[in-house]
């Protein structure tokens, strides 16, 4: 069966058996993936999170001539809030559910803001953000996007996030992707094919998008950027593209494989372009895949002595870092790291599935003693880990790396910023020198304390992770 | 029926609730609901402040609910979560802040927060669904929440304070300045020898709660204060006051006297500071009159944020300084019975002004209205920008959501407030004429180019 027939796509615990609750060390983390589907963990003291709602809004706003009407009560809108007034992108409407509508439904208000912001506005495509609200009444949508669709002949994408159905916020991306791609992508057999290639970037720095374009423009190749900054059309283009490149296969890969599966757009899942050797086998594997071999050896060379000049003083050597990162990101991060002679002594990472077998194989063979810790923004564990371990560094993506600095520890933030390719390592080298050059403001954000109870040090990090009863 | 509303700015009655306890010292929220409500509030309202996070990152408690929860029911994942907050959180009050999926649910939320207290901790709820209004409910929620459950309000283990007032309806991070401006309103109560219990922001703790019912005044700064107010006079027979807006300038010389009237203080005291206070202003005023005059500062201007924003700050720029109030937009929704004397509290700084007075919360609304206003400067949030450079117009950043500034402690209240609000906006007049003049120039000949370029070597070579 099509894999786009469906109303969403399939949770990543179901699809991928991700982890979002775990600790060990890396050789059993290899074998928890590798004895048939791991056992599901919970936890029984937990701090918010992102939901896949975030996630959907996050990627939404990144998609150009659109507007998002979220069908929902005001504050699911709060992050679109966000995303708005920090990066200037994405117009978007709450339909604001009051009490009457979570009893009596709310189709009519939303036909009513769907119609009003497409006369205003009469962008190329309308996208309706479902809300836990939304899913909980199993309120109508699908024959509002059916009937406006063709009441107003406008293409109308239907994102179905609940808030709840998974554990993953990653399952938004999943979600959003099957979407555009169900309502944007045409049907197969029916396009032209092209000699353009898919880059896929979802929620990237644009700077890092920019790097990506720039390195591949090089190579003489005319890309598909998406979903990233994408015109409506650029997925329709997508499906018929020659090849899909990865960036980040955590975010992307739903994409990937239905690309793949669905319209025969080949993709092949590669380790993020972050550190110069990274970069080089990122371009390698895209030479590999399209034929370029001898241009990509001459761009790296070129490229490689250019950035290894402007790096010619940067060293980690006997710098201990811990990494608290997206997981194909920290896998990625911690090549760079040993690349520069540092050591990572620890890492949290957001979720671990049967996407990252394959690199925790490989991490295995080098490291089988290194403590991973899974968690998507539960600082209280990795505070608690952290605390034990004194690194000299910390590098992360959360949203909660506030915290982390009350532990006195230098702390670099790779949340927004550029780190991939060439000009990524520049960047990411700077910051870290910056770090641990000058270690002041940490000092006195240790004089602020965390919000735990000492006792809560004492306990080990896991006690809170309990495997499942079902 | 509620609208829908385009880049809406008023967040949820959860938000609005979580606002609350994270600016009181020792309040931890335990959000019962799914995981992303309180990353929503993160996102959406903390970060868009600049400088406003309490713990570190989103609220250290939430339940998270599943799918199991919604179909079966989440009150024993509340009281597992609940039971290990306590355990692993420090605080000295633990409020539980219901979402809207487990109100849809219907989990029992009173029955754990007794629970909680049966075990001697101190315990309390809200019910703060997102489909029951926005910051403002939420607000009012919370701090009815906090009067009606508190377990020893009332109950002070030391001797009163003398001269103790409540100060009701700032709204932390609603108003961007609300640290700065509480501290400046409680420095000029204690001017005229009064003591004001701000009960928000730092050394603001559960103590100072439990001291609510010994005020003498309720004083009330917007109309979100008056619901707190209003119960506290029925519980305890504490007369209420209400000030029309943020004092912002002379407005706060005013407002001591009808306070010091109310409380028969000692008058030459109150008259002494007030002149104190005026005198010192004054002389900042004149200073700047130069600068005023030669950067044109007499402007039409269009101002959109919060009832008691909008009034204070029109009152200080018109009644004070001279400028002329051309839109005006409140965007809190207050209630009906208020619109009317908003509207005609704002027609009349000026006698015979041509003002415009608007409510709205809905952004496409607000664009329209500044842009057919045609002001000469606008002042509002991050989301009139777009408008303001349309217009081509200085542009100040003073309402939510905030995009371009930190705020910390920076007030636009009372006597400093309004020469920091002097600052602002004198500086958004002189750098629009210094991007416009200046930076042209510089293109014009290449220079700035080529410093651009100086710049972008620095930085490769910083490595």
């Amino acid at each position: 069966m099509s894999l786009l027939k469906t109303k969403a796509s399939r949770t990543r615990e179901k699809r991928l058996d991700t982890l979002n609750a775990w600790q060990g060390n890396v050789s059993s983390a290899v074998t928890e993936f590798s004895d048939g589907e791991p056992v599901k963990r919970i936890r029984t003291f937990s701090q918010s999170t992102q939901d896949d709602l975030l996630y959907a809004l996050r990627l939404l706003a990144g998609i150009s001539d659109s507007v998002a009407v979220i069908h929902a009560p005001r504050g699911c809108a709060a992050a679109a809030l966000f995303h708005q007034v920090t990066s200037g992108s994405g117009r978007w409407i709450v339909t604001n559910l009051d009490d009457r509508d979570t009893i009596m439904g709310a189709d009519l208000k939303l036909r009513k803001a769907v119609k009003e912001v497409y006369q205003r506005y009469k962008p190329n495509v309308v996208f309706i953000v479902s809300s836990p609200v939304v899913a909980i009444n199993n309120d109508d949508i699908q024959s509002v996007v059916e009937e406006l669709h063709e009441e107003l002949e406008l293409d109308i994408v239907p994102i179905y996030v609940t808030g709840f159905a998974s554990h993953h916020a990653v399952t938004g991306y999943d979600t959003t992707l099957h979407a555009l791609l169900k309502y944007l992508g045409g049907k197969r057999g029916q396009l032209r094919s092209n000699q353009r290639v898919n880059l896929l970037a979802v929620a990237e720095h644009p700077d890092d998008r920019r790097e990506a374009e720039r390195l591949l423009n090089a190579l003489g190749l005319e890309l598909n950027i998406l979903p990233d900054g994408a015109l409506p059309e650029t997925f329709r283009k997508a499906a018929s593209a020659r090849h899909s490149l990865s960036l980040d296969q955590d975010t992307e890969n739903y994409l990937g494989i239905t690309l793949r599966d669905e319209y025969g757009v080949p993709y092949a899942e590669v380790s993020r372009p972050i550190g110069i050797g990274g970069t080089g086998r990122w371009l390698e594997e895209a030479g590999n895949a399209l034929g370029l071999e001898e241009s990509v050896q001459v761009l790296h060379k070129q490229e490689s002595e250019r950035a290894n000049s402007a790096l010619k003083n940067f060293s980690l050597k006997g710098v201990r870092v811990y990494l608290g990162l997206a997981s194909a990101t920290a896998f990625s991060v911690l090549g760079f790291v040993e690349e520069f002679g540092g050591e990572v002594i620890g890492l949290t990472v957001s979720r671990l599935d049967q996407l990252h077998k394959e690199r925790l194989e490989k991490l295995s063979e080098l490291h089988p003693a290194l403590q991973i810790h899974v968690a998507d923004g539960q600082p209280f564990e990795e505070t608690n880990i952290i605390k034990r371990l004194s690194p000299d560094l910390y590098i992360g993506d959360s949203i909660h790396l506030g915290q982390i600095g009350r532990l006195g520890i230098p702390v670099v933030s790779l949340e927004d910023v550029p780190v991939l390719g060439y000009n990524g390592a520049i960047s990411l080298a700077r910051r870290f020198s910056a770090a641990l050059h000058n270690r002041s403001f940490g000092e006195v954000l240790a004089r602020t304390p965390l919000p735990y109870k000492d006792s809560w040090f004492r306990r080990s990090p896991n006690w809170h992770i309990k495997k499942e009863v079902k | 029926m509620a609208h829908h509303i385009e880049g809406s700015r008023n967040s949820c009655a959860l938000h609005g609730a979580l606002q609350v306890v994270e600016a009181i010292e020792g309040g931890v929220p335990v959000i019962h609901s799914n995981a992303g409500c309180g990353a929503q509030h993160f996102f959406g309202v903390n970060r868009l402040n600049a400088g406003g996070d309490r713990f570190g990152g989103p609220p250290v408690s939430s339940s998270n609910i599943s799918e199991k929860h919604v179909v079966f029911g989440g009150s024993s994942r509340l009281r597992e979560q609940l039971k290990n907050t306590v355990k692993i959180v420090d605080g000295d009050l633990y409020v539980i802040v219901t979402g809207c999926s487990t109100e849809m649910v219907g989990d029992d939320i009173p029955a754990m927060a007794k629970e909680g207290r049966d075990q001697d901790f101190q315990v309390i709820y809200a019910n703060t669904p997102g489909f029951r209004g926005d910051v403002h409910q939420g607000y009012q929620l919370a701090v009815k929440a906090l009067i009606e459950q508190l377990p020893d309000l009332g109950k002070a283990d030391k001797a009163p304070v003398e001269g103790l007032v409540n100060i009701w309806g700032i709204i932390p991070h609603q108003d961007p300045f609300w640290a700065g401006n509480l501290e400046e309103i409680g420095r000029l109560l204690e001017g005229i020898g009064l003591k004001a219990n701000i009960l928000f922001g730092y050394g603001q703790g559960v103590p100072e709660w439990n001291r609510v019912p010994d005020a003498l005044l309720n004083i009330v700064v917007s109309v979100w204060g008056e619901a707190p107010a209003l119960l506290l006079e029925e519980r305890y027979g504490t007369p209420v006051l209400t000030v029309e807006g943020l004092p912002v300038g002379a407005a706060a010389g005013r407002y001591l006297r009808k306070i010091s009237e109310r409380l028969e203080l000692d008058t030459t005291e109150t008259e002494s500071f007030i002149n104190k206070e005026e005198k010192r202003l004054n002389t900042y005023l004149a200073g700047l009159a130069d600068t005023y005059y030669r950067a044109g500062f007499q402007r039409e201007f269009a101002l959109i944020g919060e009832s008691s924003q909008v009034v204070g700050i029109s009152d200080f720029l018109a009644g004070t300084l001279g400028l002329i109030p051309r839109t005006l937009i409140i965007t809190d929704n207050p209630p009906e019975y208020a619109r009317e004397a908003l509207v005609t509290r704002l027609t009349g700084i000026i006698e015979g002004d041509r003002t415009e007075v608007f409510f709205s919360e809905d952004l496409a609304e607000i664009t329209d209205l500044v842009r057919s206003g045609g002001a000469e400067l606008v002042l509002g949030s991050a989301l009139e920008e777009d408008v303001a450079a349309e217009l081509g117009v200085p542009f100040l950043q003073l309402s939510f959501p905030l995009s371009d500034r930190v705020v910390l402690n920076r007030s636009y209240a009372g006597y400093r407030g309004a020469a920091t609000l002097l600052e602002d906006l004198g500086s958004a007049i002189l750098s629009e004429n210094y991007n416009t003049k200046i930076l042209h120039s510089r293109v014009r000949h290449g220079g700035f180019d080529s410093h651009k370029q100086r710049h972008a070597d620095s930085v490769v070579h910083a490595v």
